[in-house]
């Protein structure tokens, strides 16, 4: 046994095998990614920038009552249509995005099928400059990102 | 017109002691940081220039604007001066170092060497040693309990490490006849042999010793960043501090220099003995030179970023019970093998096939012991769960 040791020893055996792992990583495929130029595409579940569709949505405010921190205000009232009949019409529909943890529960609740309200929309690029303004969103913004500057849908660039 | 002697001298103290190390530093402090970064499956540094190349100027940029502290106890005479004696002695011994063979300008023959001394490697260890004082000086000076046990370490190391080395280089001497690092490739081109290949044990300890001498992984104890808050260099900051950076990387340059030009022919082409690659010779010698050192280079760095630190027991058993009886019976060894034999090379050269095919048989039987060990061990274990 000792002899054993010994060989390894003078033969710096386990030199070499340190010394051939890093030079195999020296020429293998790098895992780094580059990320303004490239982006990795986020997974199916990730939850990333809201987004609304207000047709979808029955009014219910389900949404706002899961809420664990009360951050999603909504307000409606009663309209007649062209049939006469009655439907809810959204007053508003503010998501305080700035003090939101993006635990999904409110896409959990919501009824309808498919989801009126839901967050895995891929997008993560959301930084701003100011939180009240740019991180509260009303209908326009929740509806259409074109009214929300600060966020950039989410565009698919190769990793290279 | 020809121009004074003196002329030539100032303009090759001016090239190759202060800006050869410039510009390799900046090359080398780039390359470290990428090849680590590969080695660790990263990119590494690539936004400054092209892939990254102007990181160097942008780090020394960022260090002369930066502010220059002296800790409010600290002796600021010495803590002034230990940076400069940092650097001075490495840059110094540089001006011994041939970097090729003479070369015609015009009428003039210019050597590529500012000195051909006599006692060119005494000359090397004797300066390279100082440089220790800018480490022991900075660490002590700065009035900081991890700087100070920095400093000591280092020059605990560097007392250990220049035994074996002198050592490994006097079985070089033996061959070589001479302590002129000009003399020794002169000699290596006449014998048609790199002094590698019977020195192959003597080539080991020297690089071993080399970084440990120069403070590098795994022998960092110095610096040792993660116990010592990176030891002597801690309180500095600004151009002090890349004074320290720069000795350390011209310490590294001169010792892979050194390597070069003893064991690994200088400025000779790979295998001078084998006529069919004699095609080798027309490329510039200084060249061959430059690809060398930056071999060397590339092992420090490979070296940095595979091995883990010593403790500082583990540094001392490797330098004192192994390296120097090593060192010793290498010089026995390359003694008889030129004593015992006719002539001056035919010795040297059954030594080193001896050495030689010893090694790669010794290696290949512990591989194959490493490879039969594995196989029963996972013989003996249960299979992980199928299915």
């Amino acid at each position: 046994m000792a002899l054993k040791k010994w060989l390894d020893r003078i033969t710096l055996l386990d030199l070499f095998d340190g010394l051939s792992v890093t030079g195999r990583h020296l020429l293998k495929k790098k895992v780094t990614i580059e990320y303004p130029e490239q982006k990795k595409l986020p997974s199916d579940r990730f939850r990333g920038m809201f987004r609304l569709d207000e047709e979808r949505c029955i009014k219910c405010t389900l949404c706002a009552i899961e809420c664990p921190i009360n951050i999603i205000y909504i307000d409606w009232h009663n309209e007649k249509d062209e049939q006469n009949k009655s439907v809810k019409v959204l007053d508003r529909f503010d998501v305080d995005l700035k003090r939101c943890m993006f635990c999904q529960l409110c896409e959990e609740a919501c009824p309808t099928v498919p989801k009126s309200i839901w967050l895995t929309t891929k997008t993560y690029e959301m930084a701003a400059y100011d939180r009240n303004e740019s991180l509260y969103l009303d209908i326009r913004k929740l509806t259409d990102w074109r009214e929300a500057p600060n966020v950039k849908p989410f565009t698919v660039v190769e990793r290279g | 017109m020809t121009l004074p002697p003196a002329f030539w001298t100032y303009l090759k103290v001016v090239l190759l002691v202060a800006l050869v190390p410039a510009i390799v530093g900046f090359v080398v402090v780039l390359a470290e940081r990428r090849l680590m970064g590969f080695m660790q499956a990263r990119l590494g540094p690539n936004r400054v220039g092209p892939q990254g190349t102007l990181q160097g100027l942008a780090d020394l940029l960022k260090l002369v604007t930066k502010e220059d502290i002296t800790p409010s106890r600290a002796e600021k005479a010495v803590h002034s001066l230990a940076p400069v004696l940092a650097v001075i002695p490495a840059l110094t011994a540089l001006s011994v170092i041939p970097f090729g063979p003479p070369v015609r300008v015009g009428r003039t023959v210019v050597p590529l060497w500012v000195a051909d001394v006599n006692i060119g490697l005494l000359f090397l260890l004797a300066i390279t040693s100082i440089g220790v004082y800018g480490i022991i000086l900075g660490g002590w000076s700065s009035n900081n309990k991890y700087s100070l046990l920095g400093g000591l370490r280092s020059a605990a190391q560097l007392v250990s490490y220049e035994v074996p080395m002198g050592l490994a280089l006097v079985s070089v001497l033996l061959m070589t006849r001479s302590l002129s690092l000009v003399q020794s490739v002169r000699r290596q081109e006449a014998m048609h042999l790199w002094f590698v290949f019977p020195g192959l044990l003597a080539f080991f300890i020297y690089f071993v010793a080399g970084v440990a001498e120069t403070n590098r992984n795994p022998f960092d104890l110095p610096e040792a960043e993660s116990e010592l808050v990176s030891g002597f260099n801690t309180e500095y900051s600004g151009v002090k501090f890349a004074f320290f950076f720069l000795g350390e990387y011209t310490a590294m340059i001169i010792i892979s220099c050194v390597a070069v030009t003893v064991f690994f022919g200088g400025w000779l082409p790979p295998f001078p003995n084998v006529k069919a690659l004699e095609f080798l010779w027309q490329v510039p010698p200084a060249l061959w030179f430059l690809a060398k050192v930056a071999a060397f280079l590339f092992a420090y760095i490979w070296f940095r970023s595979t091995f883990p630190r010593y403790r500082f027991d583990q540094l001392m058993a490797l330098g004192w019970k192994w390296l120097i009886p090593l060192a010793l019976t290498n010089i026995l060894l390359v003694a008889f093998a030129i004593l015992l034999t006719p002539g001056w090379t035919t010795g040297l050269v059954w030594l080193g096939w001896t050495l030689g095919v010893l090694f790669v048989l010794a290696y290949l039987a512990a591989k194959l012991r490493q490879k039969l060990a594995r196989r029963e061990r996972l013989a003996a274990e249960p299979h992980p769960v199928e299915g």
